[in-house]
């Protein structure tokens, strides 16, 4: 009886001792909502931990979910009570709305349910100006009316005016006030829909606030659509040859003369 | 007793009823089992490469993931430098060319998004995401 109660007593010590021995990272908060302004290029969000256990901590690995994102940590090891941070940077680029990213963090941790954490960054991305539509295009032959695309500018950015410019004298664009407030309307109009062309229009919006944010859109006078038996005209190849001209040409800055 | 629970019972449901009729006119034209289906976006290998001449092939990956190895002719478009990376694809589209966009399991949603954004910001129809993206590719290519 009394072996048995000493053996249960041993039991328990161990249990207590491989439970007290424990190594535990405390994170502040897994998920973090970021909203960058229209100039930033990156959001960086800060996870913070603590090792609330009494054995060190170490990352095996901190791996974020898209190329666009990168995650590092400060230390390989976290001693009890030391405290640290994973910096999460997320790459803006041309991207909007709302993007999710995640970065999953392994440790030695001998709990499983404690070893994997994914820790969460949502970024509220609001462009300078979203433009709609990209692209305007006419039929060969169509009437050449003015197309629209509509500019709307962020409401904290004091955009008072667009400057337009196209590639290629072969369209002519103008810029006037939209429906709304901070909208614009551009009419976009072709000189001749006979020929296929081709424009990058360039968008500058006039902001103090604006370092250097620079929008495109595109006009195109489409090709005659290729019918069986349709022989390929010189003027055809005049107006592919034209294309290939404009992609090879850089867009020009708000600065450069018109062409 | 019974009358009383019957009448509870019905109270319950009137009282449920109102939010649900709220919603459902609220909702008409949005119904919860109308989702959107997104079957259609996508294209398996085999009817992508049937579509020959008439496909133009979009690379959403990273430019390093371009630069490595992509589908011959593909135009990279990457989210990272979308606004310079446009123009280009928008010069060799034409309205009877089907877009076939396509990202790596390195790239999570690239395709996706691209795809959507063709569709919405340039108004692009016969936008495809590719089933399998890069990996399928390489795949038949073994």
């Amino acid at each position: 009886m009394n072996m048995n109660f000493l053996r249960l007593i041993g039991v328990i010590a161990l249990t207590a001792l491989v439970q007290s021995a424990r190594a535990e990272l405390k994170w502040e908060q897994t998920s973090v909502d970021l909203h960058p302004g229209f100039n930033d290029k990156q959001a960086v969000a800060h996870f913070k931990y603590e090792n609330v256990g009494n054995t060190p901590v170490h990352f095996n690995s901190v791996h974020a979910s898209c190329g666009c994102t990168t995650a590092q940590t400060q230390n390989e090891q976290v001693p009890p009570g030391q405290k640290g941070e994973i910096t999460a940077t997320f790459n803006i680029g041309g991207r909007t709305g709302t993007q999710v990213k995640t970065v999953t963090v392994q440790t030695d941790d001998p709990d499983p349910a404690s070893s994997t954490t994914v820790l969460t960054l949502k970024a509220v991305i609001t462009p300078l100006l979203e433009i709609q539509p990209a692209l305007v295009y006419w039929q060969n032959g169509e009437e050449p009316k003015p197309k629209t695309i509509t500019a709307k500018a962020n409401k904290d950015a004091g955009v008072k005016k667009l400057d337009v410019v196209s590639s290629t004298p072969d369209f002519t664009a103008k810029v006037d006030a939209g429906s709304a407030p901070n909208e614009f309307r551009i009419s976009v109009r072709p000189r001749d829909t006979t020929k296929a062309v081709y424009a990058t229009l360039t968008i500058k919006p006039d902001s103090s606030a604006n370092t250097g944010n620079v929008f495109a859109a595109a006009a195109r006078v489409m090709p005659l659509a290729p019918t069986s038996g349709t022989a390929i005209t010189p003027s055809t190849k005049a107006a592919v040859s034209t294309i290939r001209h404009d992609l090879a040409t850089p867009a020009p800055t708000a600065g450069s003369p018109r062409q | 007793m019974k009358v009383s629970a019957v009448r509870q019972t019905l109270l319950l449901i009137a009282l449920a009823s109102v939010p649900a009729i709220g919603e459902a006119i609220y909702f008409r034209d949005k119904v919860s089992w109308q989702s959107p289906d997104r079957s259609s976006e996508m294209v398996n290998l085999d009817q992508a490469q049937s579509w020959g001449e008439n496909a133009i092939w979009v690379d959403a990956r990273s430019d390093n993931e371009f630069e490595q190895d992509h589908v011959p002719g593909a135009i990279p478009l990457n989210e990272d430098r979308w606004n310079e990376l446009l123009p280009t694809l928008l010069a060799q589209w034409s309205l009877e060319k089907k877009i076939v966009v396509y990202c790596s399991s390195q790239s999570c949603n690239a395709s996706r998004e691209v795809a959507r954004r063709l569709r919405d910001e340039a108004g692009l129809k016969g936008v495809f995401v590719l089933q399998g993206g890069w990996e399928e590719w390489q795949k038949s290519k073994r």
